[in-house]
């Protein structure tokens, strides 16, 4: 049970934040390498959300149950992505910011995880008047609460 | 267990088969008076594409259903290529790309040593499905194309893949799955 790294992507695909964890975990990459990933994942969850193959006929009847007029969901992208010695998480807010969270294979409950450190980066983060949107986060209370959290899951 | 649809491709980055398997709902919805599976090969080119369902009200629709299944192959590849690099940078040279899953579907990979890359869609639910990839390249791909003496070493535009034993074996192998 071992979470590995988070990186945070803004709306525009942008690296804002990346930290490890774990050293053993994932191979060590530049910075630059880092910032190309976080560009192509961002790419890569647009495709996937276009590439839904149950298609929502165009008159499918858009009355539910109660009479109210319901919009199905909007596709959503990749939300977890595994590998054989990882395994990838995507939360997407509202508003556009991606957090992706590495753990090892075996990690349950990840969904909560992910939550909290995104509860934790609306407390801390955008709650800091000192930090302007979209730039990269450098915030030593986030980083601080951030990793105790993470190393309290990973001592479990 | 829904399977949507599968892909192969080469070396070459070529998409030489594909195979969908609609989901009732859709294939009524798409054309009522044919068969629920449609077959397309796509090649390089927009002319070399096939697609099995002939005939019926929906002509018009058909040309867009085939340059929407090649172009949904091509960004099944450069979704496949890009993560398949993604994890093999982070998880180091050892390490394979398996599956992924977005609210609606899931993608499952699997890449043969000589760079042959099978590629199947399924609904969530689904656990991993890369010993079925597996097993259709062994039983279907090997016995099928790699033995057959007509079929040729590059399988450009589909050449050789598209032999009856191989659909037939395949049809019915998914469809014992679902």
């Amino acid at each position: 049970m071992t979470v590995f790294a988070l990186i945070i992507i803004n709306k525009a695909g942008g690296l804002i934040y990346n930290k490890t964890f774990y050293e053993a975990g994932l191979n060590k990459i530049s910075t630059n390498d880092y910032l190309v990933l976080a560009g192509t994942f961002h790419g890569v969850h647009a495709i996937t959300s276009r590439l839904n193959p149950v298609k929502n006929p165009a008159n499918r009847a858009s009355a539910s149950a109660g009479g109210m007029l319901t919009r199905p969901d909007p596709p959503s992208g990749l939300e977890v992505l595994e590998s054989e010695n990882f395994r990838l998480q995507c939360f997407t807010t509202l508003t556009g910011v991606k957090f992706l969270l590495f753990t090892d294979t075996t990690q349950a409950n990840v969904d909560q995880t992910i939550r909290r450190v995104y509860d934790m980066y609306s407390d801390y983060v955008m709650k800091n008047p000192f930090y302007q949107l979209e730039m990269p986060i450098r915030c030593d209370m986030y980083d601080r609460k951030l990793l105790s959290y993470i190393r309290e899951i990973n001592n479990r | 267990m829904v399977i949507y649809s599968f892909y192969i491709f080469d070396r070459h980055t070529e998409c030489i088969y594909s195979k969908l398997w609609l989901p009732p709902s859709a294939a009524a919805a798409a054309a009522p008076a044919t068969p629920a599976t449609a077959n397309i090969v796509t090649g390089d080119g927009a002319g070399s594409v096939t697609l099995a369902p002939r005939g019926g009200p929906h002509n018009t629709d058909r040309r867009s259903v085939k340059v929407k299944a090649s172009d949904d192959a091509k960004l099944i590849f450069g979704t496949v290529f890009s993560l398949r690099n993604m994890v093999r940078k982070l998880g180091g040279d050892d390490d394979a790309f398996i599956s992924y899953r977005t609210g609606q579907y899931k993608l499952h990979y699997y890449e043969t040593a000589s760079s042959l890359r099978f590629v199947m869609l399924t609904d969530t639910t689904t656990l991993s499905m890369r010993s079925v990839l597996h097993q259709i390249y062994i039983n279907l791909w090997v016995e099928y194309v790699v033995k057959n003496p007509l079929a040729p070493v590059e399988h450009k535009g589909g050449d050789g893949v598209k032999n009856e034993l191989f659909e037939l074996g395949l049809d019915q192998f998914v469809r014992g799955l679902m």
